[in-house]
């Protein structure tokens, strides 16, 4: 690999300009191009600043020369046939989320990232937070003791008519509120709670022919069970809205946007007994640039700074494909146990 | 020197602890009556601007509180956040002309006919122009108030600025010019605003950004952040000087004083807590 991690960027929509935006920040990155079937994008690009060249192939950008990594931002149905062409140079992969539209193209995508031996990587953006971190870091320790069960919301002010972005139509993006929205605490939840076994849910259109809401009971692997409530008709709330309370046998901990409350009942790994807070700017932001004050802030410079090392290292980040295929299950299961009213269970 | 300036958006686009806290404080917020009786508790404390990202109630209880108090309004445009809602979905073209449709008739004509010489850089989506156009479109719906300084929407500032896109910041100095306002810079990133923007960082009469002793929200770091306050105290205006809610307000204020900065953002809940902090003070005085 070259000094800076050179990468490309598939996809010059919303979240390709703002992963192009970050290549170009960072000190260890470097944008060499953008991958677009709509070359009139090229003007638009270049007046953002994002002065790497538009291809309108894959092919045509390698052959202006190989990037070390593609970030993915096509819209979702088009994950797989777009993995599989960049697979074919031999280059790490970022997937925006979620990964497909549908479990097997998400488990086809990890087989192929798998096969090729390149680290890979997932768009969960909100498991960079370093309050995230921490409460992982904290559960992980066994502050709460055994865990037995967790209660989680994930609300936004999003859809109140029908839309028409691709966003919003099921087939492209995979679903609803539940795949593009819900997911980011499903994320949250695989990195702490591990593999999911089984899933129960019920989802509600609102106002359009996709899932507007949805109720979850989630069962890992490990044990813990617990509920999620989201929606994207919910007033009163511009930014993802995201908390989660979880309990174990020595305490509880509650997640919040920039803090996490702790009540022990007993001292843990440094932690006192009784409450405490542990304040987002307790925790090292590890940030050069904030591209996005109000919606995802440091963490996306965190989310690439862990991409580049673990492709330096040849390692795979923590919130690898693996991750990314294990939130695409609990996706699968909402949608597959609100269709049949059955439990859907994962081996 | 700076005064306090209140820190004024819609509830809805603010961080809160927790969803009750949200629905309460968006309930409560939707309210003009609300909203400017929070205008007049932060009078009270000092607040001698507003910095406003404004819709509709905002609008209306700036209107009712201008009538009672000189207390300018730091107009902050456009409201990216409800932009990004309508890009989503419609795209840019499709978000900028959904805004576009919002307005009223009069300001439809005047906002339409200088569009019109932006026709082609809205057509091939030019990040400048689109900002532009669409900020002038929330710029006219301010007409009635007194806005003193101009300021770009962060969301809009950082991605300015991380491409390094120059002309937008001096669309914001023209637009002020035309006005005969200051223009100003909100950004979590001033390092970067400063070596982007080079000798033009000086034309922007104010720059808020976060400062505080955690070194919260402070790009690329603390230290880097501090190096620049101290070169020109006098045009920082700090905001999160309570690192979240994390620092006192009064070790907050201790620690931008020391750095030579004057004046401070405070938000709606900075303003309750040291408002009923000094109406009990002076009950417990009686």
């Amino acid at each position: 690999m070259s000094e800076k991690l050179r990468a490309a960027v598939v996809g010059a929509g919303r979240m390709g300009m703002i992963h192009g935006h970050l290549l170009q920040v960072h000190p260890e990155t470097e944008l060499v191009g953008f991958v677009d079937r709509d070359q009139s994008l090229a003007a638009h690009l270049a007046s953002q600043g994002l002065r790497a060249p538009l291809h309108p192939s894959i092919d045509a950008l390698v052959a202006a020369g190989k990037p070390d990594a593609f970030f993915i931002c096509t819209p979702t149905h088009t994950h797989l046939p777009v993995v599989r062409e960049c697979l074919k140079h031999k280059a790490h992969l970022f997937v925006e989320k979620p990964l497909a539209t549908t479990l097997e193209d998400s488990a086809a995508i990890l087989a192929a990232a798998t096969e090729a031996g390149v680290t890979h990587a997932g768009g969960y953006v909100y498991t960079h937070l370093p309050v995230v971190k921490a409460a992982h870091d904290l559960v992980q320790a066994g502050v709460l003791g055994e865990l037995i069960r967790f209660t989680s919301h994930a609300y936004i002010s999003e859809v109140f008519s029908q839309k028409q972005g691709w966003f919003f139509q099921r087939e492209q993006a995979g679903g609803g509120v539940v795949a593009n929205m819900g997911s980011h605490l499903f994320a949250i939840l695989s990195w702490l709670f591990g593999p999911i076994r089984r899933v129960v849910g019920t989802t509600r259109s609102h106002f359009t022919a996709s899932d507007d809401s949805a109720q979850v009971l989630l069962t890992f692997a490990s044990g813990v069970t617990g509920m999620v409530d989201t929606s994207w008709s919910m007033p009163g709330t511009q930014m993802l809205d995201y908390g989660l309370t979880v309990d174990g046998k020595n305490g509880t901990l509650v997640l919040e946007r920039e803090r996490i409350l702790l009540h022990l009942l007993a001292p843990a790994a440094g932690n006192e007994a009784g409450w405490s807070e542990i304040h987002a700017s307790d925790v090292p932001a590890d940030t050069a640039f904030d591209i996005s004050p109000h919606i995802g802030g440091e963490a996306f410079y965190r989310q690439l700074s862990a991409f580049v090392t673990a492709c330096r290292s040849g390692t795979q980040p923590f919130c690898s494909l693996v991750e990314s295929l294990n939130v695409q299950r609990m996706i699968d299961g909402v949608y597959r146990s609100a269709a049949s009213g059955d439990p859907v269970t994962f081996a | 020197m700076n005064d306090l300036v209140l820190d004024l958006k819609p509830p809805e686009a603010r961080h809160y602890h927790s969803w009750r806290d949200r629905i309460h404080s968006v309930a409560r917020f939707h309210q003009p009556d609300e909203v400017h009786a929070l205008c007049e508790k932060a009078y009270d404390l000092g607040a001698r601007a507003v910095l406003a990202v404004v819709d509709p109630t905002i609008r209306e209880a700036l209107t009712a509180f201008q009538q009672w108090r000189p207390v300018p309004v730091w107009a902050v445009v456009p409201n990216m956040q409800a932009f990004i809602r309508d890009l989503t979905d419609l795209g840019m073209v499709g978000a900028a002309r959904a805004r576009f449709m919002r307005l009223r008739l009069t300001d439809m004509l005047r906002v339409g006919l200088g569009a019109v010489a932006q026709v082609k850089g809205v057509l091939k989506k030019d990040f400048a122009t689109g900002v532009n156009l669409v900020a002038g479109m929330e710029l006219a719906g301010l007409r009635g108030l007194t806005v003193s300084r101009l300021f770009l929407h962060p969301q809009a500032t950082e991605v300015a600025l991380a491409g390094g896109v120059t002309g937008v910041f001096t669309n914001v100095l023209k637009q002020a010019e035309r006005l005969g306002v200051d223009a100003g810079i909100v950004t979590n990133n001033p390092v970067r605003a400063a070596e982007v923007l080079g000798d033009d960082f000086r034309r922007f009469a104010v720059v808020v950004s976060p400062c505080n002793p955690k070194g919260y929200k402070m790009f690329p770091s603390r230290e880097a952040c501090e190096r620049l306050f101290r070169s020109d105290p006098g045009r920082f205006l700090p905001s999160e000087i309570t690192a979240g809610g994390a620092v006192s307000w009064a070790g907050g204020l201790a620690y931008v004083r020391a750095l030579g900065l004057t004046g401070a953002l405070v938000d709606p809940t900075q303003v309750e807590e040291a408002f009923h902090g000094r109406a009990t003070a002076r009950a417990s005085a009686l």
